[in-house]
């Protein structure tokens, strides 16, 4: 009788987890091992030959390290960009910490498509941005920006910043005031004092935030491919055109597995290696 | 290891007064006590010398001189706060040497004045805990550590022992004392126990509301107070309303009591006929046979405590006083005594504060 009712409150995660995350996986897995066949999704038969395809052609092996990179880069940028957003919110009482949050989400208030299209927009030939660089007299020409890794990552960078900036945010506001004076008063610059003391007792915030967007920038489809053009193919954009470009389902699953894989294997090295630190600083 | 002048401190929060014209000075050396009841500006003051506000107005001298445009971070005064601030992700030796990174301090000698430090407030081998693995009054005696390795100026504690049970309270606060003592750094201890006031300091300042009520030994405090706000709040004591009747010498005061004449000393200049309080703590009355010229009571409550009982007597003016009677003496049935006042130990003060 103990244990039923601990079982019942369980129950609907795990129905949840089984239903969304192991039975697609589980679905994608088995695909990924089926035989094509030209003119079908899938053939008769199991095969391990997409996987050796995959991990041995150059197109496949370069798209999975530049998607990679780049979502690293992502990342970065991102964290850089936040931090001091964070902060500022970590600061902020009242009506501003309510504007400050109400800003930071915004960029996820609005649709993938209309986001996108809306930086189409802005960064036109003759859109707004280049009109004002035009009239400040910073250019004499217009930039061509649509279609370039540059606006990607923009983009990116900017609608992923908030799952970067919240967890920082909870992360600063639960140091302890005092701490800072303490450290204050020992002598030790601000300068310092953040490296030594802020820094690392931010980074419950931070890691989240790294894993968060790093795992959200490597599966990144849309923008892509809607400010980027075809030119540079990146992992999500192969195993699109694999599935609906040439049909073929069971190659598009191993890609698919293979950039999973990937990035989890990443997300468990970075953890592994801060590990040490998140023991330390954990609250 | 500096002497510290504090003149006419002023802070406001919007309205309300936090400071209003706090002088104190602490000599070379002394422990200077910042007592008085939640609310009345002891951490203020405190923040303001740590350097972690500004005063509205006043100044701060350090040595002779103002340190108010210094910031906290060159003042090289310790700070220890009343929840510890430790750094929680540092282990107890770097939260003592983090003081000593950022000094001209080698590694060797880093380590070397760590060591000692720690074995001073006893927390040898506990070097590699964090924080969070050490006990209540462990943490408080790193914090302590980490402000006396610096070898600062000043030292300035906020209710160090406020989180801390009674008989660790003991032991942490003779710790203070000793090594205060024992590198000779001025200090000051923010404390609303008055007992911990008492035993710790070379001087007490009793505030009231952002005052300063009276500044002054814990001799002078408890025996001499200023008015009754201090008498009350540095121990158990009873208020007599008298009457003045003159001067007899310099500091000593005939007065009357109902119909009993005390010839009682006090700071004066009282007017005779006026009214004033006479301060009897619990050790100066007794209970005593029938004497003619003494106060009359009745006994209303009495409790047995072991080495003494505890009576509440009501005098005929309304007035309820309390003492300490040996437990051994029995107390007459229908609870009519008198109240034998030793006058050397009184102390007349005037009705409101000066
Ligand atoms: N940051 C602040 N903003 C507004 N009012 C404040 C602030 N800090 C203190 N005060 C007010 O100033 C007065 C003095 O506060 P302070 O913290 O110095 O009291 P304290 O004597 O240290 O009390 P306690 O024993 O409770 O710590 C209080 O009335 C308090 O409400
Ligand atoms: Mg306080």
């Amino acid at each position: 009788m103990q244990r039923l009712p601990r079982l019942a409150l369980g129950l609907p995660a795990v129905l949840l987890l089984l239903v969304f995350l192991v039975l697609p996986y589980a679905e994608m897995i088995t695909m990924s091992f089926r035989a094509s066949q030209p003119g079908a999704m899938y053939g008769l038969g199991f095969t391990a030959d997409h996987y050796r395809k995959v991990m041995t052609e150059g197109l496949y092996l370069d798209a999975l390290a530049r998607s990679l990179l780049n979502a690293a880069f992502i990342t970065t940028a991102c964290l850089i960009v936040s931090y001091p957003i964070a902060w500022h919110m970590s600061r902020a009482r009242g009506r501003k910490a309510l504007l400050l949050y109400a800003c930071v989400a915004s960029p996820l208030m609005i649709g993938v498509l209309i986001r996108n299209f809306g930086w189409m927009i802005v960064v036109n030939v003759d859109g707004p941005f280049n009109r004002a660089l035009l009239a400040m007299g910073v250019i004499d020409k217009p930039m061509r920006l649509l279609f370039t890794q540059g606006l990607v990552a923009l983009a990116l960078v900017h609608v992923f910043t908030p799952f970067m900036v919240l967890p920082i945010n909870n992360a600063l506001r639960n140091i302890n005031p005092a701490v800072l004076e303490a450290s204050e008063s020992l002598g030790v610059s601000r300068f310092a004092t953040f490296w030594k003391v802020i820094f690392p007792l931010s980074f419950p915030g931070m890691q989240p935030g790294l894993i968060l967007v790093f795992v959200l920038a490597t599966a990144a489809y849309v923008t892509p491919a809607l400010l980027g053009g075809q030119m540079v193919s990146l992992m999500p954009t192969l195993v699109v055109q694999t599935l609906i470009g040439t049909f073929d389902w069971p190659l598009g699953a191993a890609l698919a597995v293979m950039m999973a894989t990937a990035a989890m294997v990443v997300v468990i090295l970075f953890s592994l290696a801060t590990h040490r630190l998140m023991e330390r600083v954990r609250a | 290891m500096s002497s510290v002048e504090i003149s006419a401190l002023r802070k406001r929060y919007g309205e309300a007064v936090a400071l209003d014209e706090v002088s104190l000075t602490a000599q070379q050396g002394e422990l200077v006590t910042l007592l008085g009841p939640s609310g009345c500006g002891k951490t203020t003051a405190l923040r303001c010398i740590a350097g972690f506000i500004a005063p509205d107005g006043g100044d701060i001298l350090a040595d002779g001189v103002s340190i108010l445009a210094t910031p906290s971070s060159k003042r090289d005064f310790g700070v220890v706060f009343q929840n510890y601030a430790l750094f929680p992700h540092l282990s107890v030796a770097e939260n003592v040497g983090y003081g000593l990174l950022f000094r001209k301090c080698s590694k060797d000698e880093r380590e070397r004045r760590v060591a000692e430090v720690l074995d001073q407030v006893q927390l040898g081998g506990l070097e590699h805990r964090l924080p969070r693995e050490l006990s209540g009054g462990q943490q408080q005696r790193v914090a302590l550590a980490r402000a006396l390795v610096i070898q600062p100026r000043l030292l300035l504690l906020d209710e160090p022992l406020a989180n801390l049970d009674a008989r660790l309270r003991d032991d942490v606060r003779w710790l203070i004392r000793d090594v205060q003592q024992a590198s000779r750094t001025t200090a000051f201890y923010v404390t609303h126990d008055q007992a911990e006031a008492m035993a710790i300091s070379d001087k007490i300042a009793v505030m009231k509301n952002g005052r300063v009520a009276q500044f002054a030994s814990p001799r002078e405090i408890y025996q001499r107070p200023v008015e009754r706000y201090v008498a009350s709040f540095t121990g158990e004591a009873n208020f007599l309303g008298v009457q003045v009747e003159r001067e007899l010498c310099p500091g000593r005061f005939r007065v009357r009591a109902g119909s009993a004449a005390f010839d009682v000393k006090g700071a004066g200049p009282f007017t005779p006929g006026t009214k004033a309080v006479l301060l009897a703590r619990p050790e100066s009355l007794a209970i005593a046979g029938v004497v003619a010229g003494q106060l009359q009571g009745r006994v209303t409550k009495s409790v047995f405590l072991g080495a003494v009982q505890h009576c509440e007597v009501v005098l005929p003016d309304g007035a309820s006083v309390r003492l300490g009677v040996p437990p051994d003496r029995s107390l007459p049935p229908d609870g009519t005594v008198t109240i034998k006042l030793d006058v050397e130990r009184a102390w007349l003060m005037p009705e409101v504060a000066a």
